[in-house]
């Protein structure tokens, strides 16, 4: 400003004198944060949201459904009649009764909170284990990555179902709880080869080299530095691999190696229906939609993730 | 000893592949006095980089390996530290800043954890403290606004900021030394002014003694107070920065600042560049490794130079055979430059001739 007048007294012809703009926080215009950016990118694919949604009803529906509904009750058996047994929908039992009598609806409900349940904590476990054994692999290199990787490939050379037969025959006592760590224990070695990929790229970034000038340790470099730059492509991974264990689990209990009735769950309700398919069709549809729609809205969701973490991302 | 902060004698470090070793750092010896600013100036793939970062550590091995010589910090060698003891000295006591500030702040940390984390490291301060001190430093470092660009990231940054950044982590935990790789090669002029003359204000501040590589002798001339110029591998020659633009006593450094053009020449004169590229340092030379491309070269320079002070001014040190500055030794030089350039023309117009006799 002072100098500003004194350019104006000096000035004879007294012309206006526009003052400089400075840079100041008012004008410095208000930056997204980075969730929100991938948040806006995701809400830009309809095919991710409309999976979203549908696994934001399914969790509704089948952890606050038998609550609200009233159908909370799926192993009881309504034989007292014999028009209860085999319905088809009504008002009582929207989506009919099986051979022995039980609500479909409530079964479904419950069933799915297994599915879903075996699912995400199956995940979870194959994640922490896959992450853990590929950053080792992929930062140290070498002797480490040779043996880390070398035992994923045994696991991977063995026929994953057949495996799963044998170990779920022999040690699982058929609760959700045993069928979780085991799909865990053989589903994590995707994980570990992707993360491992990862690491190996991304070690080699300036930053991370820059990271170990201030004098940062290995593990903080790894964990701190590393995995968060990977993030994308294991949450991305980590969404497809819900899917895919739901798939698992459907499949180990169709065979009835998996989860033990009365226990419900959507694949031992397709097992047990299949008999019946041409009495009640429903009692196998039921399942089976639902198993694949919550497959598909997980794949739909994953695909979004993957388009919204791009990690080349450059917009404000 | 005790007048050096940092001393490096003799060092080399090679990379081992599969044709043999690729002898980088070839018998480096120079040292830095605390608060001095050295530049070391050399042209691409002559051993600058690496010497700074063998002198951190920071050479992956394999397939780098320490041949020999020492690397004395404050007294105390380097090279024979154990790693842990290695990783409290980078950060604390050396600061280091990259070429290309675009990749070298990590992407999905904010840059108040950046600058916070050295803190944390090296000071054991808790994490309030260290982001005060993050917002403090990002404002010494020139950044508007630095309570509230502390939680941006990079990518919110532009590059000149982002080399700000780094220079604030680097120098966060306030180190003797900063050793600067090339800081301004990525950035536009306006903005390799700014870093400079920043690079420059806030070592003042400090104290820091810098350690500036760099093929631009222009920074070189208004930076730094010594010049050690280096070439395949081994330092050539090595004065005070006026003394070295002045009185220049190797014909590499005569040969560099003969090629960068100059405003008070005749504008249509040819510049002279050095002919030729850097020996393959798979096989270096036995003798000078700048005989190959040298004016002045003779019999002699079949063996090496060793790297002697000039007669009355011990600060100015070549590692040449030949006085430059004597005029017979000039028109010798002159002499071979000459039949070279014809030379090379008597072949431009053979190879236009063969090219046009098919023509006809």
């Amino acid at each position: 400003m002072d100098i500003s007048e004194q350019l104006n007294l000096s000035n004879t012809t007294e012309e206006e004198i526009e003052p400089f703009l400075e840079v100041t926080p008012a004008l410095v215009q208000k930056r997204r944060s980075q969730g929100r950016i991938i948040f806006d990118r995701f809400m830009r694919n309809k095919a991710a949201i409309i999976g979203a949604a549908f696994l934001v009803f399914m969790f509704l529906f089948c952890f606050l459904g038998p609550t609200v509904t009233g159908h909370n009750d799926p192993n009881a058996t309504h034989v007292t009649s014999v028009s209860d047994t085999l319905a088809g929908p009504s008002w009582k039992y929207p989506l009919g009764t099986d051979d022995v009598g039980r609500d479909t609806l409530a079964r479904a409900m419950v069933g799915g909170q297994t599915s879903l349940i075996v699912g995400l904590a199956s995940m979870l476990m194959a994640i922490i284990f896959g992450v853990g054994i590929g950053s080792f692999a992929g930062y140290y290199g070498g002797i480490v990555d040779n043996l880390l990787m070398r035992f994923t490939d045994v696991i991977l050379a063995i026929p994953f179902y057949l495996l799963l037969f044998v170990l779920s025959a022999t040690f699982t006592d058929g609760s959700p709880r045993s069928v979780i760590i085991l799909i865990a224990a053989f589903g994590w070695t995707y994980s570990a080869r992707l993360v491992r990929g990862e690491f190996l790229a991304l070690r080699e970034r300036e930053y991370v080299l820059a990271a170990r000038t201030i004098g940062a340790k290995n593990f903080s470099i790894m964990f701190r530095h590393i995995l968060p730059n990977a993030a994308g492509p294991i949450i991305v991974n980590a969404t497809l691999l819900v899917g895919a264990n739901i798939i698992t689990e459907s499949v180990l209990s169709y065979f009835g190696f998996g989860i033990q009735p009365p226990v419900a769950s959507w694949g031992s309700m397709i097992g047990v229906a299949q008999n019946l398919i041409d009495v009640d069709p429903l009692l196998v549809f039921v399942p089976g939609l639902l198993i694949f729609f919550t497959v598909l809205s997980f794949n739909l969701v994953g695909d979004g993730l993957r388009d919204a973490l791009d990690p080349y991302m450059t917009e404000r | 000893m005790g007048e050096h902060l940092l001393e490096v004698q003799d060092l080399k470090l090679y990379f081992k592949v599969k044709a043999g070793y690729v002898h980088a750092v070839n018998g480096v010896s120079f040292s830095v006095k605390p608060g001095e600013r050295v530049g070391v100036v050399g042209e691409s793939g002559c051993g600058k980089s690496v010497t700074a970062l063998s002198i951190m550590r920071l050479i992956p091995q394999p397939p780098g390996e320490y041949i020999g010589g020492s690397v004395l910090f404050e007294d105390e060698d380097l090279l024979s530290l154990p790693e842990s003891q290695m990783r409290r000295i980078r950060g604390s006591k050396i600061g280091m800043i990259f070429q290309d500030p675009m990749t070298c702040l990590n992407p999905t940390m904010t840059v108040g954890a950046q600058i916070a984390e050295g803190l944390r490291i090296h000071l054991k301060v808790s994490k309030d403290e260290a982001m005060k001190r993050a917002i403090s430093l990002l404002d010494q470092v020139g950044i508007p606004d630095a309570a509230r660009r502390i939680n941006s990231y990079p990518h919110q940054f532009s590059g000149g900021m982002r080399q700000r950044v780094m220079i604030a982590i680097a120098l966060a935990c306030n180190p003797k030394l900063l050793i600067a790789d090339e800081p301004t090669t990525a950035l536009d002029v306006t903005v390799q002014a700014q870093i400079l003359e920043l690079i420059n204000g806030v070592c003042k501040e400090f104290g820091t003694a810098v350690i500036l590589i760099t093929h631009d002798l222009g920074v070189v001339a208004g930076m730094t107070d010594r010049v050690v110029v280096m070439y395949a591998g081994k330092v050539v020659e090595t004065a005070p920065t006026d003394e070295l633009f002045a009185n220049p006593r190797h014909p590499y450094t005569l040969g560099l600042l003969d090629s960068v053009p100059r405003l008070d020449e005749q504008r249509t004169s040819m510049l002279r560049t050095i002919e030729g590229a850097p020996p393959d340092l798979v096989h270096p030379p036995a003798g000078c490794p700048f005989m190959p491309r040298c004016a002045f070269a003779r019999a002699i320079c079949r063996t090496m130079p060793s790297l002697d002070p000039l007669p009355g001014n011990s600060a100015h040190r070549k590692a040449c055979w030949v006085d430059v500055t004597d005029p017979r030794e000039q028109a010798y030089a002159e002499k071979r430059r000459r039949a070279r350039l014809e030379a090379m023309q008597a072949a431009i117009a053979l190879a236009a001739d063969e090219t046009a006799q098919p023509a006809s």
